[in-house]
């Protein structure tokens, strides 16, 4: 321990209102977020988002195949009495037969590099965006309780919502960063796996692949938003990691249990998060390449909320997490 | 002269028991003040109650003449509490940035991280990860931590815990120089020895209560006996002179009494006929001071805090002496 003299006489002067700069909490946390764990996720993501490609492009390839070879059956063939019934029937069997002939080039629209970018988006704003910001969101915050570091920041800064703030953006644009990971991985595997499996040009604009990717990923951002404050609230009632990753991850289930309730299903943070993005309902979810995974266990009947009651019942949800994550942090004694 | 830190009948319960029961405590600046105590004393949640960790359940307290918690206050005191955690998979160097950038705006920040870093001994290893650091090197790096912004107050939780005897010395050295410079230096530590050697002041907590509070020299004297040694057939009348001074047999030819006045005790022997072959006057060490000042406590078990002794009852715990 040296001493240099002189250099240790201190600062006699006041802190000034406004000296203490929140853009430097953001960067401070950003720069905590370069760790393994972070890199290990994101490329999780990406492999997952591939992983999902190669299948969902190879299933497009053979439901292609099959729906070449098959012809429309007859009203006798599906035990329809001849009429208006049956051609009611045949009209729906002809619009069935036309989906999955359009699969293949439905996929490879999906795969476009600049329209992967709603693929990437559905993804993150779904099952497995949350079960990776459940991680990030353990060691990031929970972490700090686990590693008894969460008294050194309180000692350089004492206004405590700040902090947690700074938690909430950083994890927020780690959840942004895998979005743009997974779009990344989209756009380069994407055109290969179209090549690999002959799936047809799709014959999609520009401006629609862009505009669709657009649209996906700005509605994303409120999700992972949503997530991320789940996160931050999770790391401030449970102070661990473990605990943070497993809280966050159970509320999500916990979401889509809840959202399955008759009585409840259309209300509930799930089916906002689905009419918000504009996931199809139920089945309809499931397709070669889905886009999502977390409509599929929506299976409540009735009218789901529009777009608005979705973005309305979402910022409520992220107000309110907010406020009590700040209420607990500020009241909470910091003994560990 | 305000006082740098100033406790009033500060209290902390936690679920029915209690940390600290009326704490009154005055620590004037510009000197190492050391904060002594047995475990579970309330040492560390008075230290997390001055930096606004923990919240007091009564009482208040005050750094720097401003009421706690002060988040702006914080930027003119430096802490380290109990064993430092760091991000392991972050350097040094890194760790201190990331903390620099946490608190009120460091100018220069390279340069005081730098002149923090040297200053703890740790220029040499500050681009490693922490998770390759020693104990002992983690210490410094919170001590670095703690000087980084060149604080007018420090306080310090058993900061030489894991240090090496050389370090232990350096560390003595740089806490006097601060000292003398104007910091006053805050010292909760159990290595008395140490305490004894740099400190100007300490204070003694016993469940959350001041029970002493004075210069060490001050402490060993007001518990300075004296000791007469006498011929065998001179115990038993000269215990009974002495009486009224709490005198007991030490051993068959000698006798304490517990006063510091040699040249009292030596005339009421005198002007009795007994004649001490010698009188000596003992001052027990810091250590000594202390373990008789925390002796009632060290017969129940040992707790760490946060785990916290139970409250005492009234007229339990002794009073301020």
């Amino acid at each position: 321990m040296r001493l240099l003299p002189g250099e240790l006489r201190p600062p006699r002067d006041e802190p000034q209102r406004g000296e203490l700069l929140r853009g430097e909490l953001l960067r401070a946390e950003i720069r905590k977020l370069n760790r393994p764990l972070s890199w290990g996720v994101a490329g999780a993501a990406a492999l997952f988002c591939v992983l999902l490609a190669a299948g969902g492009a190879h299933n497009a390839s053979l439901e292609g195949q099959s729906a070449a070879l098959t012809h429309l059956p007859s009203c006798t063939q599906m035990g329809v009495p001849p009429g208006p019934r049956c051609a009611r029937a045949e009209v729906l069997e002809r619009a069935r037969a036309n989906q999955v002939r359009e699969q293949p080039a439905r996929t490879a629209a999906q795969l476009n590099p600049l329209a992967a970018g709603a693929e990437a988006a559905g993804l993150m704003a779904s099952l497995p965006g949350v079960l990776a910001l459940a991680l990030l969101a353990g060691a990031h915050i929970g972490g700090e309780w686990s590693g008894r570091t969460v008294k050194n920041l309180l000692t350089q800064q004492g206004r405590r919502w700040r902090v947690l703030a700074a938690k909430l953006v950083s994890l927020w644009l780690a959840g942004v960063g895998l979005i743009v990971i997974c779009w990344t991985a989209l756009a380069i595997g994407g055109p290969v796996l179209v090549h690999l499996n002959h799936l047809p040009a799709p014959h999609q604009s520009v401006a629609h692949a862009l505009s669709l990717s657009g649209s996906q990923v700005a509605r994303a951002l409120l999700v992972l938003a949503a997530f991320a404050v789940l996160g931050v609230l999770a790391g401030v009632l449970t102070r661990g990691t473990i605990g943070t990753t497993a809280a966050v991850a159970g509320a999500a289930i916990a979401m889509l249990v809840v959202a399955s309730l008759p009585a409840l299903g259309t209300w509930t943070p799930a089916t906002w998060v689905q009419a918000w993005m504009g996931f199809p309902a139920g089945q309809a979810s499931i397709t070669s390449l889905p886009t999502n995974f977390w409509s599929r266990f929506i299976t409540a009947s009735g009218a789901a909320p529009g777009h608005l009651a979705g973005l309305a019942g979402l910022a409520a949800l992220l107000a309110v997490c907010w406020a009590a994550s700040v209420l607990a942090f500020r009241r909470m004694d910091i003994s560990g | 002269m305000t006082a740098v830190i100033e406790c009033r009948g500060l209290t902390k319960r936690y679920r029915g028991a209690t940390a600290l029961a009326g704490l009154d405590l005055v620590v004037e600046p510009g000197q190492v003040f050391g904060f002594l105590g047995p475990n579970g004393a309330g040492k560390t949640t008075t230290l997390r109650i001055l930096l606004g960790l923990v919240t007091a359940t009564a009482g208040e307290a005050r750094l720097n003449g401003r009421r706690v918690p002060d988040p702006s206050g914080l930027a003119q005191v430096g802490a380290m509490i109990e064993e430092p955690a760091f991000y392991p998979w972050l350097t040094g160097r890194r760790n201190l940035q990331i903390l620099a950038m946490f608190g009120r705006h460091l100018p220069a920040r390279g340069d005081a991280i730098v002149a923090a870093l040297d200053r703890a001994g740790l220029a040499f290893v500050a681009d490693r990860k922490v998770k390759t650091y020693s104990q002992g090197m983690r210490q410094r790096l919170g001590l670095a931590a703690a000087l980084m912004r060149r604080p007018t107050l420090l306080l310090l939780d058993e900061p030489a815990n894991g240090m090496d005897p050389a370090g232990i010395k350096e560390f003595r050295t740089l806490l006097r120089a601060l000292a003398d410079d104007g910091t006053t230096v805050f010292l909760s530590s159990h290595l008395l020895a140490e305490v004894e050697q740099v400190c100007d002041q300490v204070a003694v907590i016993l469940a959350g209560r001041l029970v002493e509070q004075g210069t060490t020299a001050a402490l060993a004297t007001a518990r300075a006996c004296v000791r007469a040694a006498l011929d065998p057939a001179d115990l038993d009348p000269a215990l009974a002179l002495l009486a009224s001074w709490q005198a007991r047999a030490d051993g068959p030819d000698a006798v304490l009494v517990e006063t510091s006045d040699g040249r009292a005790v030596n005339e009421a022997l005198g002007r009795a006929g007994i004649w001490a072959r010698q009188i000596v006057l003992e001052r027990p060490k810091l250590e000594e001071a202390f373990l008789e000042l925390t002796e009632p406590e060290l017969t129940e078990p040992e707790l760490t805090e946060p785990e916290l002794t139970e409250t005492p009852e009234v007229g339990h715990a002794p009073a301020a002496r």
